[in-house]
């Protein structure tokens, strides 16, 4: 399923050689239209990087200089001191890493269920699966807080995750589709062999799904980093903070406050953003076959 | 009584987390956000049951006239908007072939992974309108760029703009969905003697509708609860929410509000009713309108 | 705490209860939270949890200093950061509230009447807190419905401070100008404004608007709410002229829109500050960022001068930052001597001179702290603060002295959170230009006087 993208095309040899020097041409222009998009695209990325090694008066000067002048590595060390960033960016890993983890796992259990056994209520079920994909978050969001809150769980990080230990509905969707692929017998003949059903969800599924697990565990880990309601709503002790509700709180204080100090809030979005890019760059292929397949974001 | 089988048993195991997760995160808090809707339920003082109450004051409620307003209008303008200018970038990548387009996919969706909390604050400082890089470069061909941040008429197109930086997921769903056109089709109609835009209308466009409409969906319900941007970038303190007025006012910015900030939790259940009845609404709508235009033919190649 | 379907929520409490047993993430949240949570085995007394407040410099350290020197064993967390109502109101909400919170005066009356925050009249009594020390617009602040709710602490005067090179290139002498001549004033700002290509350079008279609203009322006769907080007065046509003036003065100058991001690209607090790099005329604003210019930029060419009314006496609308106790703190007691301390004249007086050491070691220019306490301000500016040799800060701080027992600020009210964001959100709509003056005032005074009406039925 995840092979669509890198699939040999068949192709029907067409044309002579003026047409090749056609398309070629062709081919220049669009390359040199996608460089400049490239460039539009990646800018922002370098102003930003650029601004947070300036000093604070240079800030907004020579916004097209890509390098930093004069140089103020500084900045990064006054980041440290002004908020708890090494707090909220282990907060932000542990977070994450538990809520995908929790998300995937529980996905995976749900979505074996539906794919291995025929079971009455069966498609009944599985169309609640389909349809709390559009459930919009707004609508459970007061109801939620309150359920968390008559358990005096507000103000700790339970229900930044804990949600997701009872399966989501995007990839409890995307692993059955997938476990759907898995041949029957491979189960059967495990059957067979004595295997319980536990055994089969652990030993033969969960490997199998691998590609699909991991295309949900970062998928689920990207939405937890970028995750700013939830914080907002659950937590007030900033030594519990994520960091994008960190962020906010530099962005309150040092840009929107009457204390402006630009080069902490540009230094602290760097480090907001910067595991992940790192993240993406070891797991790209998993991105792109995800949003390909599923459409998450 | 028939004997329930183990299997059956076993497949009601494997589905309990989801049952529960069903019940207590999601039908349970819709059954609850309905009945507090009628309440005044504000956290601190006890309820009192006040009938439609909340759903009249919606309907009187200027902010949420400008709440409204201005959520239909970034959402009329991002969606057409960011799909054509990631149409364009697809039908580009598809043309070129190799580790360019791989290169070149990365690149677009580079912004994707920059969490929005970020995007918000490194925009506003690009669109400041006297020193930021937007206006700046605009400069460079003699534009004189608007105030972006700070006038009322000129906040929402900065905030299309920046929501335009962020179109590589969408660009990826459909550059996946071009490769799968095959291309015995447009040679052969291109030996048919049919021009560029022909082509790309009668086949193209047709083979991969269903992508298409599935990121107007996609972008459409995710435009409508637009909220991490603009709130960090004009919620912050009370000074920042008091200086631009509603010009960034949003409609889940609003509901949240209602319910965290002032904690009238009852009226902001009401307000997240009326948003999951359009968001309903509207994907009827949308599907209903797909049916009709999308090929199907392209599921069964791209399946 | 909310009494919602029991039923259910016992049912999800086991379930959740389960889950945060084994909670890893959960688990680390027990140590930061500062001992609110595991403070019981110690009895009242043994620790406090802070909100809204932060440690930037030497006047927050050294009183918190003096605070753990006199309660050795009270554990004290110190949640940095600035004040965010949302998270505020969300903490008071759940129960669980910080023991002690660090906000603005001007918010009070809305906590106090909503009983977000507690009254303090025992702890007042208790601790012996010698509220007669604090300026009495700040005591006026820290009182709702005749009780004590908060303990005031900085003491903020607006004053005018005046980039000395841009008057000169008006033809002005600094000392000179006088905002109780406001056609004078106008012509002013427009000469003291520097555009080029559509570009501002320089901004010639910054009012401050639609912060500075109730000083400019004041300034032309006019309160903007009874003196009892019951009555807007937003619509009298005294606010509405002051409103249409300064509106005017923006206009002239390049209108708000570009004003505004200009504005925002302004360091106050550093080197590079918008009057050592002539990028502001004038602007009226409150002594801190003459006190940080006083750190920065000690040869500065400034000027700063007394705001004046329309008769020619000063005005200052005060203001300043307060302790308040939230409704559910978990030691309140522990809470009050916090307060105590803090605001007491002797840990200001330390503080100070903490600050004037600093300075002095740094050779930069001190133009003292300005408190809540009036006690502790007569021997800060008699004692501590001394003459630096830098004349313009020297005068600043007679002339910032000069105008405390100016000081007046807008009453405490049921509905001030609302009654501020209906005159400011007037205030903006004229200066974008999207409407009259009058048309602004009057619908915001309905908003305001609805909801002052409403949060006191």
């Amino acid at each position: 399923m995840t092979t669509t993208l890198d699939r040999a095309r068949p192709r029907v040899e067409a044309g002579g050689p003026a047409d090749d020097a056609g398309r070629g041409s062709r081919k220049v222009f669009f390359l040199v239209m996608l460089s400049a998009a490239s460039a539009l695209f990646l800018y922002p990325f370098v102003w930003l990087v650029v601004a947070s090694l300036k000093p604070r008066s240079r800030t907004f000067a020579d916004p097209f200089v890509p390098w930093p002048h004069p140089f103020a590595p500084e900045n990064y060390l006054a980041v440290w001191d002004a908020a708890p960033m090494l707090a909220w960016l282990v907060n932000t890993l542990i977070i994450g890493v538990v809520a995908a983890g929790a998300a995937t796992l529980s996905s995976a259990f749900v979505a074996f269920g539906f794919a291995y056994f025929r079971f009455p209520g069966r498609n009944l079920l599985f169309g609640s699966v389909l349809a709390t994909m559009m459930l919009p978050a707004a609508v459970t969001l007061v109801p939620t807080y309150l359920i968390w809150n008559s358990v005096g769980l507000t103000g700790t990080q339970v229900p930044l995750w804990a949600g997701n230990l009872f399966g989501s509905a995007f990839y409890v969707f995307l692993l059955r589709q997938f476990l759907l692929g898995v041949p029957r017998y491979v189960f059967e003949a495990a059957r067979v062999d004595g295997a319980s059903y536990l055994d089969l969800f652990w030993r033969i599924a969960v490997p199998l799904a691998r590609p699909a697990l991991i295309i949900a565990f970062v998928f689920e880990l990207k939405a937890s980093w970028f995750d700013l309601m939830k914080p907002l709503i659950y937590l007030q002790d900033p030594a519990l903070y994520t960091l994008p509700r960190g962020l906010k709180a530099i962005v309150d204080q040092f840009y929107q406050g009457g204390d402006p100090k630009w080069e902490i809030v540009l230094a602290a979005s760097v480090i907001t953003t910067l595991p992940l890019v790192v993240i993406f760059f070891f797991g790209q292929r998993h991105f792109v076959q995800g949003i390909a397949t599923t459409g998450r974001r | 009584m028939r004997r329930i089988r183990p299997e059956t048993r076993w497949a009601y195991v494997f589905l309990l987390p989801w049952l529960i997760g069903l019940v207590v995160f999601q039908l349970g808090p819709m059954v609850a956000s309905l009945v507090l809707s009628f309440t005044d339920f504000d956290l601190i003082g006890s309820p009192e049951f006040v009938g439609l109450g909340n759903y009249a004051k919606t309907a009187q409620d200027p902010k949420v006239l400008r709440a409204v307003g201005n959520t239909v209008y970034y959402t009329a303008l991002h969606v057409p908007l960011s799909i054509a200018l990631a149409l364009a970038l697809a039908l580009m990548l598809n043309r070129i072939t190799g580790r360019a387009a791989g290169v070149f996919r990365t690149i677009f969706y580079l912004p994707s992974m920059t969490p929005y909390v970020a995007v918000g604050v490194l925009f506003l400082f690009l669109l400041n309108g006297q020193a930021g890089m937007v206006n700046q470069f605009l400069g460079l061909f003699g534009i004189e760029g608007p105030q972006w941040t700070t006038d009322p008429d000129w906040i929402l197109p900065g905030i299309v703009l920046m929501s335009l930086w962020n179109l590589g997921s969408t660009t990826i769903i459909l550059f996946a969905a071009l490769r799968n056109v095959p291309r015995e089709l447009t040679e052969a109609a291109m030996i048919d003697g049919a021009g560029r835009w022909q082509r790309f209308r009668s086949i193209t466009l047709p083979m991969i509708s269903s992508a298409v409409f599935f990121v107007v969906i996609i972008n459409t319900i995710s435009a409508l609860q637009m909220f991490d941007q603009v709130y960090a970038m004009f919620f912050g303190n009370q000074i920042a929410q008091q200086s631009h007025g509603d010009a960034a006012l949003f409609y889940v910015v609003y509901l949240f509000q209602q319910a965290f900030q002032f904690l009238h939790m009852g009226y902001a259940s009401a307000l997240a009713w009326v948003l999951f009845l359009v968001i309903m609404v509207i994907t009827l709508i949308q599907v209903k309108v797909g049916n009709r235009l999308v090929y199907y033919e392209a599921e069964e190649h791209a399946g | 705490m909310p009494k919602y379907h029991p039923g259910r929520i016992s049912a999800v409490a086991l379930l959740v209860a389960a889950l945060s047993a084994c909670g890893g993430v959960g688990a680390n949240s027990g140590d930061s939270r500062g001992g609110s949570g595991e403070a019981g085995s110690g009895g009242a007394g043994s620790s406090l949890t802070t909100m809204g407040f932060g440690l930037p410099d030497e006047i927050a350290t050294v009183r918190v200093d003096a605070f753990r020197k006199a309660y050795p064993d009270v554990k004290v967390a110190i949640n940095e950061g600035q004040f965010d109502e949302q998270a505020f109101l969300s903490a008071v909400a759940s129960g669980n509230p910080p023991d002690v919170v660090y906000l603005g005066r001007e918010r009070i009356g809305s906590y106090a009447a909503r009983g977000a925050i507690q009254p303090l009249d025992d702890c007042v009594s208790r601790e012996k807190i010698a509220t007669g020390d604090f300026y009495p617009a700040a005591q006026q602040q820290s009182k709702y419905d005749g009780k004590w709710y908060a303990v005031p602490e900085f003491y903020n005067s607006i004053v005018l401070l005046v980039n000395n090179k841009a008057a000169k290139d008006a033809g002005v002498d600094p000392a000179s100008i006088d905002t109780s001549d406001w056609d004078a004033l106008a012509k002013l700002a427009e000469k003291m404004n520097r555009v080029r290509d559509g570009r501002i350079e320089r901004f010639g008279f910054y009012p401050k608007l639609p912060e500075f609203l109730p000083l400019w009322a004041k300034a032309n006769g006019a309160d903007i709410l009874s003196a009892d907080g019951r009555t807007a007065k937003l619509d009298d046509p005294k606010v509405v002229e002051a409103l249409d003036y300064a509106g005017r003065l923006v206009e002239s100058q390049g209108g708000w829109k570009k004003l505004k991001a200009f504005t925002e690209t302004f360091d106050y607090f550093g080197e590079e500050n918008p009057f050592a790099t002539d990028r502001l005329g004038a602007m009226l604003t409150e002594q801190f960022v003459v006190s940080a210019m006083a750190g920065t930029t000690p040869d500065a060419d400034i000027t700063v001068l007394p705001v004046k009314d329309r008769q020619g006496h000063p005005v200052n609308n005060v203001g300043g930052n307060a302790w308040v106790v939230p409704k559910g703190a978990k030691h309140p007691d522990v809470a009050c001597r916090w307060m105590k301390t803090m605001t007491s004249a002797d840990t200001w007086i330390a503080a100070a001179r903490a600050r004037a050491d600093k300075r002095a070691k740094e050779g930069k220019v001190n133009i003292g702290t300005y408190t809540g306490n009036v006690k502790a301000d007569d021997v800060i500016f008699s004692e501590v603060v001394k003459p630096s040799g830098h004349k313009a800060y020297d005068d600043a701080v007679k002339t910032i002295r000069s105008v405390q027992q100016a000081g007046f600020v807008v009453p405490p009210s049921a509905a001030a959170a609302e009654f501020t964001k209906a005159w400011q959100d007037a205030g903006n709509r004229v200066l974008l230009g999207e409407r009259k003056p009058a048309d602004a005032m009057k619908q915001a005074q309905q908003q305001a006087q609805q909801a002052i009406d409403e949060a006191t039925q």
